[in-house]
């Protein structure tokens, strides 16, 4: 508890931790913050080259939103993807690259990892926008959704932020954490309906056998992708069960974060 | 002399140390079957205490545990036994401007490094003109801090520091950097920290400091507490060990 204290005690580090991480990300960038919003149109565009006409999927519109359109579908659940990972990966790194601050001033170090979260839902906020933007274009209406919204944001934030406070402790003693991260994150996405959807997993369940679903659907990030997508695309509340597991795994998450990083902190000055 | 400032009690500082540390998974394991890694105590049991509004100068040769006993003293690294007591609010200044990011103007930089030695940001504000003007830095004060010359980044670390006016200063040989006038002013500077009965505890190897800064001296050898006591007399044996080491 005198840990939690010290760290709101020091909030104002952390205010001027995430502006740092802000400010300097893109300084010196011809388009500045604009590459926030370039990398995910990438990824969209590459994705909806392949399976809009390779592979001839089309996602059946939102319900009740009447949205339609592979692009919109899936940015629906990139971008809580990708800002999944940006946590994982900057926050895993935030210890190892800080290693000359830390070795030089004391400050609760659990900020480090902390700021890349914040500013990370900072950036991720500015594309939330532009796409709820170009989602009320198409006809969808999420503006009475933003409170819900934004609890998940939080909720997704934590269990992002207690991975990679975990992982960060990890990487302290063995580098080759970050770079197995990376291949991780990456088989990660693939079993995480995001460029396909859940249906595809459900017919293959039903000649395999249904446990190939149950052991799909343990995926926490499956349920968080479901939950944006219902508030975002389809415009509706997400169902209870998936909410109610979001919530458990983002909070069980987080906590085990907390207290791997608190419990290793003192230490850290020495390992780097 | 009322309460001491800093109380270090019995404390004695541990480092593991590695054939090759060079931290991947592999290494660990072929570390597994040699036997464990050799212990090495750069601190050994060292008891002093720090009284209030003085200059405390630490003095030893190369290697004996000075900047790890200051660390222990800043709680960047943590004893593992004895303890160490704070009466007030510490700062530290290991490594002038080390909470710099080099993209960031030396402005900015001044909010981010005095948050990270514990100031608010109106404080940081309510300072900021005496913070530039110590720091001479001019007008580049709104240039980003990478086209900064050593010396200048030096001097902004420094004067953002000392204007935390933190209850104890613990400094590690930071007086050596900047050039002569520079240096006066910030001697200057630490003679009107400690006229406020505020505490600095400092690491140097120029004796001449020692003497014209200090009240008390504690000398280190080998990690072991050699002597403690006023500047001149602790100075002088430590002179005379250094001479006969030579000879
Ligand atoms: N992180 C570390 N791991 C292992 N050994 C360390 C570590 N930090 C310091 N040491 C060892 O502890 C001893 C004391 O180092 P320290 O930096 O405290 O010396 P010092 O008195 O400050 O020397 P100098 O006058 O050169 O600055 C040295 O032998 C050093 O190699
Ligand atoms: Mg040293």
């Amino acid at each position: 508890m005198s840990y939690v204290k010290e760290l709101a005690a020091t909030r104002e580090l952390l205010a001027n931790l995430t502006i740092r991480e802000v400010k300097g990300q893109y300084r010196r960038t011809f388009l500045g913050q604009l590459w926030s919003l370039i990398n995910p149109l990438a990824t969209m565009l590459v994705y909806t080259l392949v399976f809009l006409f390779l592979l001839r999927f089309e996602p059946p519109p939102g319900d009740p939103s009447g949205v339609e359109g592979y692009p919109l579908w899936l940015m629906c659940a990139m971008l809580p993807w990708t800002f999944f990972t940006r946590v994982v990966n900057g926050g895993l790194t935030s210890v190892v690259s800080n290693a000359n601050l830390i070795k030089k001033v004391y400050f609760p170090r659990m900020h480090l990892p902390l700021a890349v979260m914040a500013s990370t839902a900072v950036t991720w906020s500015l594309e939330l926008s532009v796409l709820a933007i170009v989602l009320m274009l198409f006809g969808a209406m999420p503006i009475p959704f933003i409170p819900v919204i934004i609890v998940f944001m939080a909720l997704l934030a934590l269990f992002a932020v207690g991975l990679a406070m975990m992982l960060a402790i990890l990487n302290v003693h063995f580098r080759d954490t970050q770079h197995f991260t990376g291949i991780v994150l990456q088989m990660w996405m693939f079993l995480t309906p995001i460029i396909y959807p859940l249906e595809f997993v459900e017919r293959r369940a039903e000649q395999v056998g249904q446990w190939v679903l149950d052991l799909y659907r343990l995926n926490p990030m499956e349920r968080f992708v479901a939950v944006f997508r219902n508030l975002l695309y389809d415009n509706r509340l997400p169902a209870w069960d998936d909410s109610i597991y979001c919530l458990a795994a983002a909070l069980i998450v987080f906590l085990l974060g907390y207290l791997t990083f608190s419990r290793n902190e003192k230490r850290l000055a020495e390992l780097l | 002399m009322t309460e001491p400032a800093v109380i270090v009690d019995h404390v004695s500082k541990r480092f593991k140390l590695y054939k090759e540390r060079n931290q991947t998974l592999k290494s660990a394991v072929m570390r597994r079957r040699k036997s464990v890694a050799d212990e090495f105590w750069a601190v050994k049991d060292v008891s002093f205490e720090v009284p209030k509004g003085s200059t405390f100068g630490l003095i030893g040769r190369n290697g004996s545990g000075k900047s790890t006993l200051l660390k222990c003293l800043a709680r960047i690294l943590h004893p593992d036994e004895g303890s160490i007591t704070m009466n007030g609010k510490a700062a530290s200044l290991l490594e002038v401007g080390s909470g710099f990011h080099p993209e960031l103007t030396g402005r900015e930089n001044i909010y981010l490094n005095g948050s990270i030695l514990g100031l608010a940001k109106k404080d940081i504000t309510a300072r900021l003109d005496e913070i530039i003007d110590f720091s001479g830095v001019g007008q580049f004060i709104d240039q980003p801090v990478k086209n900064y010359s050593s010396g200048m980044y030096v001097r902004l670390g420094f004067s953002v520091a000392i204007h935390v006016k933190p209850d104890i200063l613990v400094v590690d040989e930071v007086l050596a950097v900047g050039d002569g006038a520079f240096k006066k002013k910030s001697r200057e500077k630490f003679r009107e920290f400690t006229n406020s009965g505020r505490t600095v505890i400092l690491v140097t190897h120029s004796l001449a400091q020692v003497r014209e800064m200090c009240d008390q001296v504690a000398w280190l050898n080998k990690g072991e507490l050699q002597a403690v006591g006023p500047a001149k007399t602790v100075t002088k044996q430590y002179q005379e060990y250094l001479d006969a080491q030579d000879g």
